[in-house]
């Protein structure tokens, strides 16, 4: 708690302003023309062609008719927007996401997923537990991916490729505020788009705690943006528009941790703690002398005795040669250990600690 | 999509560095004025049928008119610290204002004005509405017009239990067989029955109690307000006292959690309610609560009983509030 941040997130660790003025860049059209295409393909994106409701091209709602307008189109998208809002359980903490595959991707902010390959649990509206994955991340805009691991199919939302959202359009947002509760549900907030930069999509749908990541809809249903941070003021409430996600899309689908904070930090090469002491045998392989108290190795089984052949499918001749692997390995790292034990071969996984 | 495509976009990005953003002006956003306008005919119902309630000038909070009479609802607990008791209807301003009854389940309070012809609120015919229904509350006001603000419903209408729960106030130690009190809580129902440090405890509604974990179970489910038989053994005398259980937060002071310091003035009872709905209105201030919710035919969906945080606020369902206003009428005349 010790940051400064009213990120919608949970307990952060690092300190952070609230969000400064990006008075930076509007930058809308030539991404379009540029991205649509390949992303349409890639996903099965079926177009509806449900039409955008005219209310958003009024300065403001005059009468009941146009109140009920932005009531109606709000009512027939809710279910399906809702049916694909998750809750996203780190353990320390919980955000918010959507599901926009049927095969389980979902978009969450960088700072609920923290980094690239951390393990998940995604909570279903009917609060049905699900085993995830994250993937890439965007560390200076706050997107992020998560894969659900098991078999869908996912009840899914479509994504506003064609950024087609203008400013005064009215949106609303859902997510899990102040964690998950399955007698009230996620929760939806109406509002409208009340500013448009480069990298950040402005509302008045109030978000909280717990909403980071959640999503953002046009009345249509689509998804136009995830749930990043807020202001003091009950107007200030920021998201990540769609389109850092889909110029990033191939970079986050292969896993990669892309840019620079301040929203997720690189893992620190090295830093990666295991907890053994081993000893080279003549014949090959490491034999283990001493597996440290609550180490991650202790944790994942390993004991004394067991002799280490290989490392990352890397056969281990020398302490040395195990030390210069580990080296360029960080804390969260996946490690797959091939042990001899008892004579009989046996793989262990475990991920590194941090030193 | 590959690198020359990203990288287009990064020198895309840098070569429009100096355009402007767009921003809505203020009064075409959600609280703005220019949005608000569209709600007139339910601004003429708060007009008519909502309080202000006053303590000397100054406004704390609103109240719901529930009888042509003067019969006027509002929060209960807000209403504690109040020296003088006002209430504004309309244009007219009462300074006779009588408390008649206080509901503590609903934290709600019935108040009366010397009043005739009164425009009491007409109920919603059900609460059940449904996610993402426009309604419409108390916004700011001024001597003589009521404003209002606009939001949703945004959540399923539940009961939100006592945060913290229920407590008896007693810290026990474990003393061979038996448990001690080790300390009793200030302003807690166990210091006012007149337990004391260092009493035996012997049983609670005639369970024998020997361990910390029956003394829990004792008191599991159990609502504040209960009163619980507690019999002690005081210099080896057997006593038996009349605990009343007190909501944890009562006693201690509730925690302020991150959320809490993003949210601005939240109520200070916000749960401990049977049943509530939830809506997103921009409120800002536990000073918009008290007043009524109303649906778009400007009927009474219920009465806002708690600005809860930031984007969540607590509402007492229409079907509820009329049982309520009707027995605390009826009880009051007696």
């Amino acid at each position: 708690m010790e940051g400064g941040v009213d990120w919608c997130g949970f307990v952060r660790r690092r300190g952070l302003q609230r969000e400064q003025d990006p008075a930076r860049v509007t930058l809308l059209i030539p991404m379009k023309l540029t991205f649509a295409l390949p992303m349409v393909l890639l996903f099965g994106w079926i177009s509806t062609a449900s039409a955008r409701p005219y209310v958003n091209d009024k300065k403001a709602p005059e009468d009941r008719k146009d109140l009920e307008v932005i009531q109606k189109s709000l009512t027939s998208v809710l279910p399906k927007a809702r049916a694909a809002t998750v809750c996203i359980d780190l353990g320390e903490g919980s955000g918010s996401g959507v599901i926009v595959s049927e095969d389980g991707l979902v978009l969450t902010a960088a700072h609920v997923s923290t980094g690239v390959g951390k393990e998940l649990t995604v909570i279903m509206e009917d609060g049905k537990k699900l085993k995830a994955e994250s993937l890439g991340l965007v560390a200076d805009t706050d997107a992020a991916m998560v894969k659900i691991l098991e078999k869908g199919p996912f009840p899914f939302v479509e994504i506003d490729r064609a950024e087609s959202t203008k400013l005064g359009d009215w949106v609303f947002s859902l997510g899990h505020s102040g964690g998950f509760d399955k007698e009230r549900g996620s929760v939806v907030r109406l509002g409208r788009l009340v500013r448009i930069a480069n990298a950040t999509f402005q509302s008045d749908c109030t978000l909280i705690g717990g909403d980071s990541g959640g999503p953002l809809f046009d009345l249509e249903g689509r998804l136009i943006g995830i749930h990043s941070r807020v202001g003091a003021q009950l107007q200030v409430n920021m998201h990540v528009p769609m389109k850092v996600y889909v110029e990033n899309w191939d970079g986050m689908m292969k896993s990669e941790f892309i840019g620079e904070g301040p929203f997720a930090q690189k893992p620190v090469k090295g830093n990666g703690f295991l907890g053994l002491a081993t000893e080279a045998r003549d014949e090959g392989g490491l034999k283990v002398t001493k597996v440290g108290r609550e180490s991650p190795a202790e944790e994942a089984g390993i004991k004394e005795g067991d002799v280490i052949l290989k490392m990352n499918d890397v056969d281990l001749k020398t302490r040395e040669q195990m030390q210069d692997l580990l080296k360029e390995m960080a804390a969260g790292d996946k490690l797959a250990l091939e042990l001899l034990r008892d004579g009989k071969k046996e793989t262990i996984n475990l991920k590194l600690g941090e030193r | 999509m590959n690198a020359k495509l990203i990288l287009t976009s990064i020198l895309l990005g840098s070569a429009l560095n100096t355009a402007a953003f767009q921003s809505l002006e203020s009064n075409y956003r959600t609280t703005g004025n220019g949005v608000v306008a569209a709600f007139e005919p339910q601004r003429q119902v708060l007009q008519t049928s909502s309080a202000v309630i006053l303590d000397g000038r100054r406004e704390i909070q609103y109240g719901v008119v529930v009888s042509p009479e003067g019969h006027i609802l509002t929060k209960a607990s807000e209403l504690k610290e109040v020296k003088k008791l006002g209430v504004t209807v309309d244009g007219t301003q009462y300074k006779e204002v009588e408390i008649l009854g206080t509901d503590e389940d609903w934290d709600v309070a019935l108040l009366k004005v010397p009043a005739a012809g009164l425009i009491p609120v007409v109920y919603a015919p059900t609460s059940a509405v449904e996610q993402g229904t426009w309604v419409v509350a108390n916004g700011a006001t001024t001597r003589t017009k009521r404003r209002l603000l606009a939001g949703i419903i945004s959540a399923k209408p539940r009961e939100i239990p006592i945060a913290g729960g229920a407590a008896i106030g007693l810290q026990l130690e474990t003393k061979g067989k038996q448990l001690e009190i080790k300390e009793v809580v200030e302003k807690s129902g166990a210091e006012e029955a007149g337990l004391k440090k260092g009493d035996l405890v012997i049983s609670v509604d005639g369970k024998a109690i020997s361990k910390i974990e029956e003394m829990a179970e004792a008191l599991k489910g159990k609502k504040p307000g209960v009163i619980v038989k507690v019999i002690v053994s005081r210099a080896k005398k057997e006593m038996a006292f009349d605990v009343k259980l007190m909501a944890r937060s009562q006693m201690v002071e509730e925690e302020v959690t991150r959320n809490d310091q993003m949210s601005g003035e939240y109520s200070a009872r916000r749960s401990g309610f049977p049943r509530v709905l939830q809506h997103d209105i921009m409120l800002g201030s536990r000073r918009n609560i008290g007043g009524p919710l109303l649906d778009l035919d400007g009927r009474c969906l219920g009465m806002n009983i708690a600005r809860v945080n930031r984007c969540e606020n607590f509402t007492i369902p229409c079907e509820e509030l009329k049982e309520i206003a009707a027995r605390m009428i009826k009880e009051a005349a007696k």
